[in-house]
């Protein structure tokens, strides 16, 4: 099952931390670790993305919401508070650690909501079980790739990459802070079109973290 | 029309007449005029963003309403204030708008609608609603290279390409992947064949002679499909000229010796035949020729065969003084072969030493086929048949009766045979006979090889008087047998029926030679066990 497989990548991104490719303790070769742990939740992220985009297809159809409706933009994601940079340049100007805690916080963000999300969806008989199964996945998805990328993060602080600003966001208090109620107010087709812009962030930002942390490893 | 310039007429010649007036008159004298209208509605035909990092919206405008028509491009966007107006529109061309690095906003959503106005209206279009995210499409891959290599002698494609130009993807924010596809020139079947991030590919199954034109287009991380680039053509060249010289020099180099060889073979043949098949040696019998043998009919053969021997005819047989039966057990007839074999009988023709002498057994088929014991004679009696062949065949030859051999031959059993090598010279007579040494059966005997005593000569018994013998001429049926009177010129018939004698038919001459005993007749008293014995005749002198 793709399921596990998926949990398997995770979960041997601590695999990777006690059996690192190189046998020796050197700096390059903890760097070429680090690289191959951002590969991990990159592809991890483009996964969780790809499935956000095929359940939004498949709402349009069932629903056919009015795309062009003429009024403003009001699109209120949940995920809205976060500030998170809109295009390339800004990414880019934004300090490591900073980044890096915009995507834990979206990560953080919409655990609840696809679980949620996904309870509902089992409820309803008008999609079939593909489609339950995916929210399954995203779901899961997004809880393996919170952890994947603690991981990564706590490789960079321990190579000195980062600081060690970068707050635990497992810890109850940071999720209390994020776990808003709005999500609850959503839509099942604006919450799968807000999840689906987040997972592209996270891809993005994970991405361009990596060409910044590791840029001579396929960038 | 005519009214508004009388108006304008009288109105300019009036006191001072206000200017809008005018320009309405001028309006309503244009309206008038060529039937003005307020603008078509002009049609988005859509946003695209080819590096995730700028977009372009371009519109289609409607009908020109005869005015001229300004069309403008207003959006809102998410996380901003109000309405604006598009930032650019010349770069991208006309009818387009063009939003550069600074106005361009990824993961929020536009709002964007064009707008057609002339004097007399404007007239918006439907609008579009996006996010960046969503109309992210690259351009064509560019520059795509074909170049046919070879590599172990097998021809590949090797096909490179650029990144489209304005994309530039070092810093992680776009990943291009790429795809191609390939087609024979003739064919309508694409291939496709996905490269991933590669900016090349090689294409090992292609047919020497053909034409091929590729195509290539990429996407930008889960963006659409960009267009395909422009087919580049390659022709994959019909023999690929290998540049082994020093291969091609060492197998002509290695043939050389190879047909020196064989020419060698070939003119020498005999002797490499003669190395490799010895011949066998030829069959070595003595009087016989063997090239007539190979060559000839059977009855060439068996007339060479026959010569060598000098069989006397057939026919003149009953005439002459009739042989002894001598018959021997001969060691050199055995052969192995079972009784009906047709091989073994013309394989005895074969061996060396063929006599047709008298050592032979005589027996019946019949008895001696199972019998293991009796191998020889079943041999013997194979050989018996073999001489009732060449003496069969001897017969043809004369023409002789034949027939009337082969007849007695199988029903009494008694192997007649004519031979000359056996004759023992007594007081200065020929005569061949042996003595029987031995009786197997019925009618089976075995002779002693050794020149037999003169006691059976007819003479010498005639003069010692002890003992009564006489020679077969003929035999008749099973238990008839002729004797012969020692004359030989007058036959003395007795005729047996059954086992005993009967009578005398004939009185036979004395031989002027012989004194003393006068046999008249000589009849034989042949009892079952094939003793010949001879019951004195009264005398008839």
């Amino acid at each position: 099952m793709r399921q596990s497989a998926r949990l398997q990548t995770i979960l041997d991104l601590t695999a990777v931390d006690a059996a690192p490719l190189c046998t020796n303790a050197q700096a390059g070769c903890h760097v070429l670790s680090l690289a191959n742990l951002f590969d991990r939740v990159i592809q991890h992220s483009a996964r969780m993305h790809g499935i956000s985009n095929d359940l939004h297809s498949e709402f349009e159809l069932y629903f056919l919401p009015s795309k062009n409706q003429i009024g403003r933009v009001s699109r209120n994601c949940h995920t809205s508070s976060i500030l998170t940079p809109n295009g390339k340049e800004n990414a880019q100007r934004m300090a490591r650690e900073e980044l890096t805690e915009v995507i834990l916080k979206l990560l953080v963000a919409w655990r609840d909501p696809l679980w949620h999300f996904h309870q509902s969806m089992a409820h309803h008989h008008d999609f079939n079980n593909f489609s339950s199964n995916k929210s399954l996945e995203m779901s899961d998805m997004v809880h393996e790739l919170r952890k994947g990328v603690q991981k990564v993060v706590e490789k960079m602080q321990m190579l000195g990459i980062i600081s060690n600003s970068v707050s635990n966001l497992a810890s109850p208090e940071a999720l209390l802070a994020s776990d808003s109620a709005e999500w609850r107010l959503m839509k099942d087709y604006d919450l799968l079109y807000c999840f689906r812009r987040d997972s592209n962030k996270v891809q993005n930002y994970l991405k361009i973290l990596k060409c910044r942390i590791v840029p001579e490893h396929g960038c | 029309m005519l009214l508004l310039l009388l108006l304008l007429r009288f109105s300019g010649a009036g006191v001072r007449m206000k200017g809008g007036l005018r320009l309405v008159v001028l309006l309503m004298l244009s309206v008038e005029s060529s039937s003005l209208s307020p603008p078509g509605k002009p049609v988005l035909l859509g946003c695209r963003s080819p590096e995730k990092e700028t977009f372009t919206c371009w519109w289609k405008p409607g009908l020109d309403g005869g005015l001229p028509t300004v069309h403008r491009l207003y959006y809102e966007r998410e996380q901003l204030e109000g309405t604006h107006e598009c930032p650019d529109y010349r770069s991208a061309g006309s009818n387009s708008c063009f939003f550069d690095k600074n106005h361009t906003y990824i993961w929020v959503d536009y709002h964007v609608m064009v707008e057609a106005s002339n004097a007399l209206g404007n007239v918006p279009s439907d609008p579009l609603k996006f996010d960046v995210m969503e109309i992210v499409r690259p351009y064509a891959p560019e520059n795509v290279t074909l170049m046919v290599e070879e590599k172990q002698e097998s021809p590949y494609l090797h096909i490179r390409w650029k990144h489209p130009s304005n994309t530039v993807s070092r810093s992680g924010w776009i990943t291009i992947k790429y795809q191609l596809r390939v087609k024979q020139e003739n064919s309508n079947d694409w291939k496709n064949y996905t490269s991933g991030t590669q900016m090349g590919f090689s294409l090992y199954s292609i047919h020497p002679g053909a034409v091929y034109e590729v195509q290539v287009r990429c996407t930008l991380d889960h963006s659409s499909w960009s267009e395909w680039s422009n087919t580049t053509f390659v022709k994959i060249p019909n023999y690929l000229q290998n540049e082994r010289p020093f291969g091609i020099l060492v197998s002509i180099f290695s043939t050389i010796p190879v047909v020196a060889a064989l020419c060698v073979l070939v003119t020498k043949r005999k002797y490499v035949k003669r190395f490799l098949l010895p011949p066998v040696p030829g069959p070595k019998i003595r009087g016989v020729d063997v090239q007539l043998l190979k060559s000839g009919k059977s009855e060439d053969v068996l007339g060479a065969l026959i010569v060598n021997q000098n069989f006397p005819p057939m026919v003149a047989r009953k005439d002459q003084m009739e042989e002894y039966l001598i018959v021997s057990d001969g060691g050199e007839w055995l052969l192995p072969a079972p009784l009906k074999s047709q091989k073994k009988k013309k394989s005895s023709f074969i061996p060396a030493g063929f006599h047709l002498d008298s050592q032979c057994k005589e027996s019946t088929p019949s008895q001696v086929q199972e019998n293991k014991d009796e191998m020889k004679s079943s041999s013997n009696l194979e050989q018996k048949q073999e001489f009732s062949g060449i003496n069969f065949a001897a017969a043809d030859l004369q023409k002789g009766a034949s027939e009337n051999f082969m007849q007695r031959l199988p029903n009494s059993g008694y192997v007649d045979i004519q031979r000359q090598e056996n004759i023992v010279e007594v007081d200065g007579i020929l005569v061949d006979y042996s003595r029987v040494k031995e009786v197997n059966g019925d009618n089976v005997f075995i002779l002693q090889k050794e020149n037999v005593p003169l006691s059976l000569d007819v003479q010498r018994r005639e003069e010692s008087m002890s003992e009564d013998y006489s020679r077969v001429k003929e035999v008749n049926g099973d238990n008839v047998v002729l004797l012969q009177k020692q004359n030989g010129s007058d036959d003395s018939f007795c005729t047996e029926k059954g086992n005993r004698y009967t009578h005398c038919t004939n009185q036979t001459q004395r031989n002027p030679h012989m004194t003393g005993l006068s046999k008249i007749g000589v009849c034989t008293d042949l009892s079952s066990d094939g003793y010949v014995d001879t019951i004195p005749a009264p005398s008839l002198i």
